[in-house]
């Protein structure tokens, strides 16, 4: 296995010019000039919402016997070697383990219900709320914490949010068990029914935080000729509107409604370059790399490099798929991923998927690194950020939503005090934790959560 | 019991077996013993109870049934409902979350949901569950058959075609309208997100929801589609980046790519100016960074050419390292090449041939692993991993291109001439894009663009500003379908015209209508059965039609989802991607090939015959066939394959990676082909993992694992029908091959069907299925719906999807009257006004957060 000694992992061209592109001092020649004086007004912490399916093999009796997700001791003195989180040993400082919460909105409220978790769980991570079974267009679940975050403190980037993922989201034959597949794919609602699309392409997400166009002036023209086209299609659709019926109509007006953000992101992008143009930016990524952990990589360097150049302060990105059966050979077993994480509860088969809880949770540094290597005016980027991990599932054998991982890493701004581990009371509910960490994010008048029952001192245990 | 015996004796002698004849006189026959079901009423459901005695037949084709009509009173029906469901499905088990305690016949009108799911269940014989008590006789074919003549008089007294809303070009038929429209080849991917999923399609209206994201995706497309179409003379520099997937094989020729060469890849690429281009390849390295393919006896070359021209030749350096300044990627020097789109191929040039003196010679695999790659004795070969095009460089113009053809049907050869000609161009592709003629308002909105490119750049850069906004307009991108001002909530209008020509087109096709088309709808010539039933003829016949085997086939059996398998490389070292890109061929081929020629749907399980080309019979162990191209053979005889069940892409997406899943197989014959899904597994369910892989000191088999994973009694319930149907396949491995041991034990495939019938292979297997050809053929109809008319099939859609069963029955189920069933229906042709918009999409939206 000595590919787990992490050195010389594979790369392409395009991870080296961007790892490049995002080492010191280049950077600052992107940053564009005279930004520095609204990141002091507005010190609103980068979040990163991280979803990793399945939950975790320390989730069950066995599993946190051998304590391998949370750490046997609370409080400072804790000891991550057992645990899937030991690669996080070095970044100890920056993270704050939260253990032994409840999600229990992903559990089933009906008979109907029952077995489909997989099917749901993913779109109550952020949300906390329970799912409405439906197969059609009539979804419901709750708005998300990253798009509550996004609507206060994302106006002033020219993107407010960006969701990415791993997994092809394009499953054959749709999802099961009545669940649209929005619930199974989406971890972002920008409204309790409005789940947001997910980009998996990195060379797109780049296109999409970057632009496309060679030259500053030619990304100009473009926005420019792009505006007029938003009036002429939003004056089409308005006359449109008329022989419609009124099911139609309704859909055109939320179509209308986009039209009027995708104007709102031009004007941002031109307020901001009006600021000082960003001067050079790396290439962009060829695609979808073949490897999970390159492409992981890939989409931390996006994150990192959006974050440098301010474009958006919030990313929800879900590093996994429910069901899936990807194989991961560098976590050192060969058993798939959904068939592994139904352990049955046998010593081997819980040890086995702990290996594949590990090697998630090793992508982290390299993320960690990028960040702390970033400065912004007076800190690392590490210290502003606050990027949350965790499943909404806990013992993946029984399908169970009890004792789920969740942890957080970064100091948001200096609101988060880290090398903390805080074991909730039994049955505190997550959304008390996200509840919490939204005041952190500075939401501090939101009250209510989900099944929040109040909130949980993310700075203190005793 | 007794009573409900005799009532039914009726029943049992109506069974009857037609003659159909076979277009095919090779295929064997496939049923011999007289089917124990009935099916659906039709037309002839009034006639006098006395039947003619079955014909016994020359043993040939399949079984077409004749109905049932024995009659049985309400209150008996509701006896038989009481006593034999009624004990699972009660108020206090609710078993399959139902209860039937109080089920009563003379009130199922009011239930009809309930009744189409009892019918569902009833005609495929699942219900009663194995191991249950039933009514004798064919009481429960009666209780079906009078449940679906209440529910087709219920549907007849008010027909609902349904609704939807309107439809937008998901990537494929965006792909499609583009290039019907500019005559470019694009990858929508390239721009839009990733369709939604909704009862197995991509087309499916109420779950394409809008998004900003989405707004500006389409809007991005055109931009940039715009640019390539007209030509850029001004392009920016831009990278574009072809890769190969890793267990692509390198051994053989690749399509498009001249003689002599082996592996790499050949794309058509669309040049945007002429100008200098900079060509790009970049290398697998094993996961030191050391080439893949280092220890090879000397240094490849990779030969660069552009239409089969040979324009430059690279070193592969087998010192390279990812640790090198310019890592895994070799360039060429700048090299001109003109505008539009040109084949381009990147390959190795081929330098050896015959057998290799290694201990190992994995040449021909794929590198699904990379760490032998570079190790003595094992011989490799270096894979190309990233072709990239950078340019232009000093662009020069734009030449003549096919879609500058299409575009500029006329020159102004002086400034007066300009705007006419502009406007002549804009009234031909608009009515094109928009699918219908053009409004002066419509003309008047485009030629602003060009008005304003012309101040720009001039003509071209105003045609082209004009063709973006073509490209961006909603009456392209949206399908939406006019609504008569007058029409009353909740009463039924019909589709008009020209929007029929688009279902029919996007249907048939997954394409644009024709100008004949588009001027029938707009004559309401459409309107006209006769009429629709010929133009959807017409279009069957046209090759476009190619559309409903690698568009609707392809979803509905879900081959897609072969993408998602890689068989283990070790146990499976032959497995590659250009096998699993022929296996769906092979499926997608064997569909339209029953579509063209009008076959039966029964075909898909009954046939002898598939296409392979060479690699893939050999993969099958199919001896005689020579070459790339596919062609129809004959199945060996006891090659144990039969229909879909031997084919590859079918296997293979059901297994997982180092084994077969009979759990997989049967869920999916059920799922897909039957359409009755099992339920969910219910939480706390140990799974299969759990059971050990070894006793006694050898390894189990599947079948071995899972009778101890069936034990378990809550397992059981839905194992015994799942498990016996993928049994009965596993004598194909993971990816496809024949097999009779595994882990080195003996395979034992029995099982029951749930039924009850022996089953051991997928002959008997399908045999068994075509008992009871009523599931298999409703689903299939069902699924065609859906995707015909961009919704979900609900329970409303039943009575109709029945007549068209009754319809395609009469002349042994052909493919071809499967369509024109579906385009003829009323769903298809009317729908129903919405009685006001749904409240659940009402949510308060958040602008600015998308």
């Amino acid at each position: 296995m000595y590919f787990l000694s992490g050195k010389a992992m594979p790369r392409r061209q395009f991870l080296q010019n961007l790892s490049a592109t995002i080492a010191l001092p280049y950077l600052d020649a992107m940053i564009p000039t005279g930004r520095g004086s609204r990141i002091v007004a507005n010190k609103a912490p980068r979040l990163v919402a991280i979803e990793m399916v399945h939950g975790a093999a320390g989730c069950n009796e066995l599993g946190s016997k051998l304590n391998l997700w949370s750490p046997a001791a609370a409080g400072k003195q804790f000891d991550l070697a057992p645990t899937a989180m030991s690669s996080l040993e070095q970044y100890r400082d920056y993270l704050t383990i939260i253990s032994n919460t409840d999600v229990r909105e992903a559990e089933p409220s009906s008979p109907n219900e029952i077995g489909g978790d997989h099917f749901r769980s993913s779109a109550t991570f952020l949300t906390q709320a329970h799912a409405r079974q439906t197969e059609g267009s009539d979804v419901r679940v709750g708005t998300s914490l990253d798009q509550l975050y996004a609507k206060r403190f994302g106006q002033e980037t020219p993107i407010p949010s960006m969701q990415l993922c791993i997994e092809n989201v394009d499953q054959a034959g749709g999802c099961a068990y009545g669940y649209a597949c929005v619930y199974t794919d989406s971890i972002s609602w920008s409204s309790p029914t409005e789940p947001l699309p997910v980009i998996r392409d990195p060379r797109v997400a780049f296109e999409k935080l970057f632009g496309v166009g060679g030259t500053s002036a030619e990304r100009a023209d473009r926005r420019r000729t792009r505006r007029s086209i938003l009036d002429f299609v939003s004056g089409e659709m308005s006359s449109l509107k008329v022989n419609l019926g009124p099911d139609d109509r309704h859909r055109l007006d939320k179509y209308l409604e986009d039209i009027r953000e995708v104007e709102r992101r031009i004007q941002r992008v031109e307020a901001r370059n009006q600021s000082g143009d960003p001067r050079e930016l790396p290439e962009a990524p060829a695609g979808v790399p073949d490897s999970f952990s390159e492409h992981v990589k890939l989409m931390f360097d996006i994150q990192a490099l959006a974050f440098a150049a301010d474009i958006t302060r919030v990313f929800s990105f879900k590093m996994g798929r429910d069901g899936s059966s990807r194989t991961y050979a560098e976590s050192g077993t060969d058993k798939p991923f959904h068939p592994a994480s139904h352990h049955g509860g046998t010593e081997r088969g819980v040890k086995d998927f702990n290996m594949i809880n590990k090697y998630h949770v090793s992508m982290l540094p390299y993320f960690l690194d990028k960040l702390k290597g970033i400065q912004e005016s007076d800190g690392n980027m590490l210290d502003k950020t606050m990027i949350i991990y965790g499943s909404p599932m806990g013992d993946s054998n029984l399908h169970n939503h009890r004792r789920c991982p969740l942890i957080l890493l970064g100091k948001a701004e200096g609101q988060l005090a880290g090398n903390l581990h805080i074991k909730a009371p039994d049955g505190t509910p997550m959304a008390n934790a996200m509840l919490s960490m939204m005041h952190t994010l500075g939401l501090n008048d939101q009250t209510k959560f989900g099944d929040a029952t109040g909130a949980l001192n993310l700075n203190s245990y005793a | 019991m007794k009573s409900l015996v005799a009532a039914s004796v009726g029943g049992l002698s109506l069974l009857a077996v037609a003659i159909i004849d076979r277009p095919d006189p090779t295929t064997t026959p496939t049923l011999t013993s007289p089917p124990a079901t009935s099916s659906s009423f039709d037309a002839s459901r009034s006639d006098p109870p006395v039947r003619p005695s079955a014909p016994t037949g020359r043993g040939l084709g399949h079984p077409v049934l004749a109905p049932a009509p024995t009659v049985m009173a309400p209150s008996a029906l509701t006896d038989v409902v009481k006593k034999t469901c009624a004990g699972c499905h009660s108020e206090q088990r609710k078993l399959g979350n139902l209860s039937l305690q109080g089920f009563d016949m003379t009130n199922i009108n009011g239930s009809p949901e309930l009744a189409e799911k009892m019918i569902g269940k009833l005609r495929a014989g699942m219900m009663p569950p194995p191991g249950r008590p039933k009514p004798g006789g064919d009481t429960l074919d009666v209780l079906a058959g009078t449940l679906e003549r209440m529910m087709d008089a219920r549907y007849a007294l008010n027909p609902n075609p349904g609704t939807r809303t309107f439809q937008r070009l998901n990537r494929a038929e965006y792909e499609r309208s583009v290039k019907d429209l500019l005559g470019v080849d694009i990858k929508a991917e390239s721009w839009l997100p990733l369709d939604t999923k909704s009862a197995n399609f991509d087309n499916i209206a109420d779950v394409q929801m809008p998004s900003a994201t989405l707004l500006d995706s389409y809007l991005d497309a055109a931009t940039e589609i715009s640019r390539l179409a007209v030509g850029d003379p001004k392009a920016s520099l831009s990278t574009s980046s072809y890769r190969i997937a890793r267990l692509a094989s390198q051994v053989d020729p690749v399509n498009g790519a001249p003689a002599g060469t082996r592996g790499g890849t050949s794309v058509t690429h669309t040049f945007p100016a002429d100008g200098e281009y900079v060509f790009s390849i970049t290398l697998h390295a094993i996961p030191t960074g050391q080439l893949f393919g280092s220890a090879a006896p000397f240094d490849e070359k990779i030969e660069i050419s552009v239409n089969g021209e040979r324009m430059a030749v690279l070193d592969v350096d087998r010192g390279m390292s990812q640790a090198d300044p310019n890592g895994m990627e070799i360039r060429t020097k700048p090299i001109s090449v003109r505008a539009g789109p040109q084949r381009i191929t990147a390959a190795f040039i081929r330098t050896f041939e015959g057998p290799v003196n290694d201990n190992i010679a994995p040449i021909g695999h794929s590198i699904a692993d990379t760490q032998i790659g570079s190790q003595a004795g094992i011989t490799t070969q270096s894979h190309v991993q990233v072709f990239a095009v950078t340019g232009p460089y000093n662009p020069t113009g734009v030449s003549d291109t096919p879609s500058r053809r299409r575009i500029f049907s006329c020159r102004p050869l002086t400034p007066a001439e300009a705007r006419p000609c502009a406007e002549k161009i804009m009234t031909r592709l608009g009515a094109q894009a928009y699918r219908r003629p053009l409004a002066p308002n419509d003309l008047k909105g485009l030629l602003t663009f060009y008005d304003a490119g012309v101040k720009d750049g001039g003509f071209e850069l105003g045609v082209r500003t004009a063709v973006e906004a073509l490209l961006a307009s909603p009456h392209f991108i949206f399908r939406v379908e006019e609504m008569p001002a007058v029409s009353k909530p909740g009463s039924r209008v019909a589709v008009s015209g020209i929007d029929l020509a688009s279902r029919l087109s996007f249907f048939v096709w997954g394409a644009p209508p024709d100008s004949q088309l588009v001027s029938l709808g707009r004559r309401g010539l459409l309107s006209d059965t006769t009429v629709l039933i010929a133009q959807t003829k017409r279009m069957l016949a046209d090759k476009r039609s190619i559309a409903l085997s690698s568009r609707f086939a392809a979803q509905w059996l879900r081959l897609s989802d072969i993408e998602k398998v890689h068989p283990d490389a070790l146990q499976y070292p032959d497995f590659r991607e250009q096998l699993a890109i022929d296996m769906v061929h092979e499926t997608e081929m064997f569909f339209d090939n029953l579509v063209r020629e009008n076959r039966s749907f029964l075909d898909l399980y009954t046939a002898n015959w598939t296409f392979v080309n060479e690699d893939l019979a050999k993969h099958y162990g199919i001896p005689g066939v020579v070459g790339t191209d596919f062609r129809k053979v004959q199945y060996p005889a006891n090659s144990g394959r039969v229909g879909i069940f031997g084919h590859g892409s079918v296997l293979t997406l059901t297994s997982h990676a180092n084994r077969t899943s009979p759990v997989l197989r049967g869920k999916w014959v059920m799922e897909v082909l039957m359409g009755t899904p099992p339920p969910p597994p219910p939480p706390n369910v140990p799974d299969l993992e759990k059971t050990g892989e070894s006793k006694e000191g050898r390894l189990l088999t599947t079948r071995e694992r899972m009778e101890e994973h069936r034990a378990n009694p809550s397992c059981r319930s839905c194992h015994v029908f799942i498990d016996p149907i993928g049994l009965a396949m596993d004598n194909f491995d993971v990816n496809g091959q024949w097999r009779i041991r595994e882990n080195g034990a003996p395979l034992d495939t029995r099982g029951d069907f749930y039924d009850g019938t022996k089953i051991t292979n997928a002959l008997e297997l399908q045999k068994a299925l075509l008992k009871r050809p009523t599931p298999l053929v409703r689903n299939f109809t069902q699924n065609l719906m859906a995707y015909a008319l961009g919704r979900r099939v609900e329970y409303y859609d039943h009575p109709a999807v029945r007549k068209i069963e009754a319809q395609v029955k009469a002349n042994n189920y052909r493919m071809q009257d499967f369509i024109v069933g579906v385009v003829k229906s009323d769903a298809f042709r009317l729908k129903k006004v919405m009685e006001q918009a749904d409240s659940g999409a009402k949510g308060a939206s958040a602008p600015g957060v998308r």
